[in-house]
């Protein structure tokens, strides 16, 4: 028996059949290279920059090494070992969830009032909304210097404002007590203006009917805002919590310009103790470690996220 | 299981694999930093230098730098900005990785010695002629480079702290237009110090730095009797160290005098604050910037005299061409003439870091007429080679310096916080501890 033969015995209906099979099945074969060809680019791209860092960083937490020697030492787990259970690791973790915590918050809070606000019809909004959002899109850097100008209890804007009245402002950069929540307003005023125009689109894109049928129903604003706009406005939070979550873990910028992680480690978060181990300290071993901890924690917070707003967020 | 020790076996070889491509080869060429050199320049060998000097000292190194290219035909320098101290150790131990090389580099008092203890430096006897070597450069300056008769390093902006105080103030305060000769006088001074108004309220009488500081207090704990370390054996936590601290503390919470400043030069060129304790080398800035008479003198003793140098020298990297290292010592050679090194002081405020710049007819000049020129040179008698655990481990000043911000920020007792960093210094040091034994012992 031939192949050549086999088509010819096979009921015609079913040869059109496979026939199609088989024409399905190259054409998807040729859709697969195609796919292949147009994400290679991407693809390649997110491997060299995205996965090969993670994958050496990886290694590179496995050995003690300082960059300049030839060769880094294999020390196993070592470096992981040691800092769990630093003392000094612990106080950075604390800081960074407070740090993160209260600039999420204060983020999503102001963010969701300034947007209400601006929802409003009132003069000149397009002109406020702007500047609210215009922080958002400056360099860290020259926040911070501006910031650091503001602060400054010899010739900062503040003393100008606050000696007035006979009271004398905190040295905010240089008190363990107030640098923290320092950095916290400056990032605050930072980010508030992009979750205020997030929030907006959100509110924007309410539907009028629930709202309106509520108002006729009774339903008092404060009722209205709890049970109608915030939970529909689920999605929006999921994302700016995410998003801000993820931001404020990495922050670096405004710290490195206005504390440099003190005084004392009153500020140093886990990013810019990443940052002191790798950079002022050479070691590389331990800041790959830092950072392969903080991967962990960022890949935990959002998966948790994830699920909990699974449940929770409604999609409409 | 297996599944999951497999993907880490293959997450772990492609990792070795991938990171073996980054490591530096003692002996390898490695390629010069990309830039630009202008057309009348061209067909030289090009160096790249990268430079911490910016601002008015930026300006003398790009005016030196000028000087040498057009002084000969076959080198062209090139300075590339890069930051500060720290920046440009992370910029060179970031290029080497990437297997990138500058020729020249300046490192600092507590930068050279990791690069050295690396084998990333080109040890430069070789290149020593008649006017570039031992006996050309201040002696103590020239030795601090010197690990068992080898020079890995030559002084360039070198310095050590002096006193500044402003004039006017101490004039409207009644007191000697001079600086105080210890540290007890300068307490003494406080009251005179705060009748004094400035912006709006009080002068202080010293303001601490917020990074680095721990620079200048290398000198102030010997002068109140202690040391950081004794060799690598960490010693900050005992008596001379915590009385150094705890003069300061005092200065800072119970009398209301001091303070810890982002930038105290600022400070002080703005008429906050009596006196600093600053660099040699920030003088030419200081003068530029004060609208006020500037006064400088000897930083106070207390139990003992002692200061530290600081401040930077050339390293030649070790992973280049022969051409570009014999091209680079040219320029060494150049900047080790002494009307180079003076006119570099003029410029500056740094040292005279060659033996015969000091006689110099400009030099002589500038002192003359601006004394303030003159008291780091006259102080260098005084001044030492800082303690081996601030010198050779890696951290240990920033570990340092923030034990001082929380004396500063918090009150916090000097014992205890240098107990702690000293815990931290003892680790530090044991971990360079095989490599110092092994090559600088």
């Amino acid at each position: 028996m031939s192949i050549v033969d086999l088509p010819a015995r096979t009921h015609p209906d079913e040869r059109t059949i496979a026939d199609g099979n088989d024409q399905r099945k190259r054409r998807r074969r040729r859709e697969y290279g195609l796919f292949a060809l147009l994400v290679a680019p991407n693809l390649l791209v997110i491997a060299v920059f995205a996965y090969w860092p993670i994958i050496y960083n990886a290694f590179l937490s496995l050995t003690d090494w300082n960059m300049i020697a030839a060769r880094p030492k294999f020390v196993g787990l070592a470096n992981y070992g040691r800092t769990l259970t630093d003392p000094a690791f612990h106080k950075t973790l604390w800081i960074t969830v407070v740090f993160t915590g209260l600039i999420v918050v204060g983020s999503l809070v102001i963010g969701l009032a300034l947007a209400f606000l601006f929802n409003l019809p009132l003069k000149g909004r397009g002109a406020v909304r702007t500047i609210a959002f215009a922080p958002h899109i400056l360099s860290g850097a020259a926040v911070a210097t501006i910031w650091a100008f503001i602060f400054d209890p010899g010739y900062g804007l503040m003393r100008a404002l606050i000696e007035p009245f006979g009271a004398e402002p905190p040295d905010w950069m240089n008190n363990s007590d107030w640098a923290l929540p320092g950095l916290v307003i400056v990032y605050l005023w930072k980010n508030v203006g992009f979750a205020a125009l997030i929030y907006l689109a959100g509110l924007q894109g309410l539907p009028k009917e629930l709202d309106e049928a509520a108002a006729i129903d009774g339903a008092s604003t404060w009722t209205r805002f709890r049970s109608i706009k915030l939970p529909l406005l689920a999605p929006i939070t999921f994302f700016l919590l995410i998003t801000t979550v993820i931001g404020t873990f990495q922050a670096f910028d405004v710290i490195a310009v206005m504390t440099g992680g003190g005084p004392g480690d009153a500020t140093t978060t886990l990013s810019w103790s990443i940052y002191n181990e790798g950079f002022q300290a050479f070691n590389a071993g331990r800041a790959a470690t830092l950072s392969i901890i903080m991967f962990v924690i960022l890949l935990v917070v959002t998966t948790v996220q994830a699920r909990v707003m699974e449940r929770r967020v409604h999609y409409r | 299981m297996s599944m999951l020790k497999r993907r880490m076996f293959l997450g772990l070889a492609a990792g070795a694999t991938l990171a073996g491509c980054g490591y530096r080869s003692v002996d390898a060429i490695y390629s010069q930093p990309a830039g630009s050199v202008p057309k009348q320049y061209a067909n030289r060998t090009r160096v790249v230098f990268w430079s911490p000097y910016g601002g008015v000292n930026g300006k003398a190194v790009d005016k030196l730098v000028a000087k040498f290219n057009d002084s000969q035909h076959d080198v062209y320098v090139e300075v590339q900005f890069q930051g500060s101290y720290d920046d440009v150790a992370q910029k060179v131990a970031a290029a080497l990785v990437a297997k990138q090389a500058p020729d020249l580099a300046v490192l600092s008092d507590v930068t050279w010695e990791r690069f050295f203890l690396n084998d990333a430096l080109e040890p430069l006897n070789g290149y020593f002629t008649d006017g570039f070597g031992p006996g050309v450069y201040q002696e103590k300056l020239f030795g601090e480079y010197v690990v068992k008769g080898q020079s890995w390093a030559v002084p360039f902006a070198r310095s050590t702290p002096i006193m500044y105080y402003n004039r006017d103030a101490f004039a409207k305060a009644g007191l000697p237009d001079r600086v105080p000769r210890t540290w007890s006088e300068l307490r003494s001074w406080v009251p005179e110090l705060a009748k004094v108004q400035s912006g709006g309220r009080s002068l202080r009488t010293i303001a601490f730095a917020k990074i680095d500081g721990d620079w200048q207090f290398q000198g102030n704990v010997w002068q109140f009797g202690g040391a950081y370390s004794k060799g690598l054996d960490v010693t900050i936590d005992e008596a001379g160290a915590v009385a150094a601290g705890e003069w300061q503390r005092e200065m800072v919470h119970e009398l209301g005098a001091a303070y810890m400043a982002s930038s105290p030069s600022t400070d002080f060129a703005n008429g906050l604050v009596g006196v600093i304790q600053e660099s040699t080398g920030a003088m030419k800035t200081i003068g530029s910037k004060a609208k006020f008479k500037v006064g400088a003198g000897f930083i106070p003793s207390e139990v003992a005299a002692g200061i530290a140098t600081g401040g930077g020298g050339i390293g030649m990297l070790r992973n280049i061409s022969t051409e570009r290292k014999q091209a680079a010592a040219t320029f060494l050679q150049f900047l080790a003439l002494p009307e180079n090194s003076a006119w570099w002081t003029t410029q500056t405020g740094y040292l005279p870091v060659v033996n015969k710049a000091r006689e110099d007819a400009e030099l002589k000049k500038l002192i003359a007429e601006q004394p303030n020129y003159g008291v780091a040179i006259a102080q260098l008698e005084n001044a030492r080679r800082q303690d081996a655990i601030r010198l050779y481990g890696r951290n240990a000043n920033v570990q340092i310096y923030t034990g001082l911000q929380q004396i500063y920020a918090d009150n916090a007792q000097p014992k205890k916080v240098f107990a702690s960093v000293a815990r931290r210094l003892e680790v530090i040091g044991d971990e360079v501890k095989r490599l110092y034994e092994e090559k600088v012992l």
